[in-house]
């Protein structure tokens, strides 16, 4: 097996062990929810979940190991949710929905491409340190409910998933350049976020 | 020259690695005179940051789910 780090728990899970099945669940459903969402929207991702875990435990005899666990938990997760698409798939969108704390757009420029309104230095200058505040915990989440079920997951996918980006087009079945600018265009929401708190201590 | 704007547009393909070399050497130049461009890009870095560190949702039904994958297993072999 390629994946050394998956074989010890994937011998347990052929065993039928529920703490390993436990920590399947716990290490991968975020991911697995992710994907689910970005194909089939928010209303039938559990319920897509659900059936993948079900042909997850179904097919585990036949993981052979030449991909990690997690691609193939992922690509069984976007099969289960095409599937269910069918002919009424869905069409990308690309919808910027507003954040609501805005982006870095256009009018922090001036004419010749030049800060207008450049960034201030923040107070904080670790994760540890800026999430230590409540509020700002609760106002990002805002921000990530507030983005797209597609650009909300390429988000997830990316910055906390630690997917590539290549993986996401192929999982997802959106262009290179299209999750780049969802990508972009979701940070850029989030910074604005983060900015806004530090400017103003507040949501 | 890159302006603060281009160098705004083109900051997640810089994090990402995706710039071809010819704009990765346009964006290291910017970024090596513009300071309040290495802040904006610093600042992109802790925002990225923040959201892996951001705590998850805990899981709901952990256990119930995980022990009916492991007898559903146990009744298949």
């Amino acid at each position: 097996m390629d994946y050394p780090s998956d074989s010890a728990l994937l011998a347990r899970l052929l065993a039928g062990e529920e703490k390993a099945f436990r920590e399947l669940v716990a290490t991968y459903q975020g991911a697995m929810r992710a994907v689910a969402f970005a194909i089939v929207g928010s209303r039938n991702a559990d319920e897509v979940v659900q059936d993948a875990w079900l042909a997850v435990v179904r097919n585990l005899d036949g993981f052979q190991g030449r991909s990690s666990l997690k691609t193939w938990l992922l690509t069984i997760t976007a099969n289960t949710a095409k599937t269910r698409l069918k002919h009424n798939r869905r069409e990308v969108l690309l919808d910027d929905l507003p954040g609501p704390h805005g982006t870095i757009g256009d009018e922090r420029f001036a004419a010749d491409g030049h800060w207008l309104l450049a960034p201030h230095a923040w107070h904080q200058d670790s994760p540890d340190a800026l999430l230590t505040a409540a509020e700002l915990r609760e106002c990002l989440e805002k921000t990530l409910g507030s983005l797209s079920e597609l650009q909300g997951s390429v988000l997830q996918l990316r910055e906390r998933e630690g997917l590539e980006l290549d993986e996401i087009c192929n999982l997802l079945q959106v262009s290179l350049s299209n999750v780049r600018v969802l990508l972009h265009r979701a940070r850029l929401k989030v910074f604005a976020t983060l900015e806004h708190f530090e400017e103003t201590g507040q949501c | 020259m890159l302006s603060c704007k281009e160098l705004v547009a083109h900051s997640s393909d810089l994090l990402d690695g995706q710039l071809r070399l010819r704009q990765r050497l346009a964006v290291r130049a910017h970024l090596a005179m513009c300071l309040r461009c290495r802040r904006f890009i610093k600042q992109m870095r802790l925002s990225q940051a923040v959201l892996r560190q951001l705590p998850q949702a805990p899981i709901s039904e952990l256990d119930a789910l995980a022990a009916k994958l492991a007898e559903l297993r146990r009744l298949q072999r």
